[in-house]
C-alpha cells in the first residue's frame, strides 16, 4: 500500500473538500462532509483498490487518515 | 368438537428458506408454535439441525441446500413433500454506493434474493408440490427498503423491488389454483445481518435511525407473527399484496 496513493484515493471520496487540504494528519471524522455514505465509499474504495476490509472497529478507533492507513497496512 | 381458529396452521406443512438464522428461524418457530409442520432449508446444516432439535422431529425437518445453485433448487424440490405454503426468507445485503457497484456484486445479491426465489417457485409449481384449492400461501420476505431510496442500499433495494413486483405476477398466475402470494416488507429488524451492517455505520447514525421508528426497531418475532397470519386461512382473501411492518417509521410523521 502506497501512503500517498491511499491519501489521494481517500480524498477523492469527498465532493466539497479541497483534496490539497487533506493530509495523513487530518481527523477525517471531523470533516463537515464526513457521513455514513462517505464512510461506505471509503470502505468500497479500499476493498476495490487493496482487497482489504475496513471494519467498524477501524472506523471507530482510527482518528486520522494516517492511523487508518497504518491499521490497514499492518494487515496481510 | 372444538372449532379450529383460522389463525391456526394445524394440518399445514410449510417450507421455509433461510431457516438457519434471523427472520427465517423465527418463522420456523412460529409455524411450529401455531400447530403447523415446517421444513427448513439453508446452507448450514448444523444450525438447521439445532432448529429441528428445538422444535422436535414430529414438527420440523430440514433440507441442507445452497439455493444459489440450480442443484440446490433441484434438491429441495425433489426432497420436499407436498406443501401448503412457503416462506422465502433467504437473503443477503451489502451496502455499496452506486459508483462502486460491479456486476459481480449485483449478481451475488440478485442471485440469492431474487433469481433463486423465482427459480425455486417455478420448480415447485411445475412439479405440483404446492397443494391447490386449499388457500395455500406463499410469503416473500421483501423489505420496506423497496418503497423508498436509502443511500448505498441499491444492491439490496433493487433485489427486493424485483421480489415484490414478481410476487404480484405470481399471485395473479397462481390464483387459478387458489394459491396466494403476498409479501412482507419489514423495516429494520434486529438480526445478525442487521448488526453486521450497523457495525460499519457510526453509533450516531444507528441511534438517529432508531429514533425515527415510533415503535423502535422490529424483532424477528414481529415478522414471524405476520408470516403466520399470511400462511393461515385467516388471510384467505388476501393475495398479491404487501404487509408493511415498520413500527410507524415511514407513515407516521411528527
Amino acid at each position: 500500500m502506497d501512503k500517498n496513493q491511499f491519501l489521494q484515493s481517500f480524498a477523492e471520496q469527498f465532493d466539497d473538500v479541497d483534496p490539497s487540504s487533506i493530509t495523513t494528519d487530518t481527523k477525517f471524522k471531523d470533516l463537515e462532509e464526513w457521513s455514513s455514505m462517505v464512510a461506505l465509499m471509503v470502505i468500497a474504495m479500499v476493498d476495490e483498490n487493496y482487497n482489504k476490509k475496513i471494519t467498524g472497529a477501524d472506523l471507530r478507533e482510527a482518528n486520522t487518515i494516517g492511523e487508518l492507513y497504518d491499521r490497514l497496512n499492518s494487515r496481510s | 368438537m372444538t372449532n379450529k381458529t383460522p389463525f391456526s396452521l394445524e394440518g399445514k406443512h410449510i417450507l421455509v428458506t433461510g431457516a438457519s438464522s434471523g427472520i427465517g428461524l423465527s418463522i420456523c418457530r412460529a409455524i411450529a408454535a401455531s400447530g403447523g409442520k415446517v421444513t427448513g432449508t439453508a446452507r448450514r446444516s448444523e444450525l438447521l439441525d439445532n432448529m429441528v432439535r428445538e422444535l422436535g422431529r414430529n414438527r420440523a425437518s430440514f433440507i441442507e441446500a445452497d439455493l444459489s445453485l440450480d442443484a440446490g433448487i433441484e434438491k429441495v424440490t425433489a426432497a420436499v413433500p407436498e406443501i401448503n405454503g412457503l416462506v422465502y426468507a433467504a437473503g443477503i445485503s451489502k451496502l455499496v454506493p452506486l459508483k462502486f457497484i460491479k456486476r459481480q456484486q449485483l449478481e451475488e445479491i440478485m442471485n440469492i434474493n431474487y433469481f433463486s426465489m423465482v427459480l425455486l417457485l417455478a420448480q415447485l409449481v411445475r412439479q405440483k408440490k404446492i397443494v391447490k384449492n386449499t388457500y395455500s400461501s406463499i410469503v416473500l420476505i421483501s423489505s420496506v427498503a423497496q418503497q423508498i431510496g436509502t443511500k448505498s442500499s441499491l444492491l439490496y433495494t433493487g433485489s427486493k423491488g424485483a421480489m415484490s413486483a414478481a410476487g404480484r405476477v405470481m399471485a395473479n398466475e397462481l390464483s387459478l389454483q387458489k394459491i396466494r402470494v403476498n409479501t412482507i416488507e419489514p423495516g429494520m429488524v434486529q438480526t445478525a445481518m442487521a448488526s453486521e451492517m450497523e457495525d460499519i455505520l457510526s453509533k450516531e447514525t444507528v441511534e438517529q435511525d432508531k429514533r425515527q421508528y415510533p415503535l423502535g426497531y422490529g424483532t424477528p418475532e414481529d415478522v414471524a407473527n405476520a408470516a403466520v397470519f399470511l400462511l393461515s386461512d385467516a388471510s384467505k382473501w388476501m393475495t398479491g399484496r404487501s404487509l408493511t411492518l415498520d413500527g410507524g417509521r415511514y407513515s407516521l410523521l411528527d
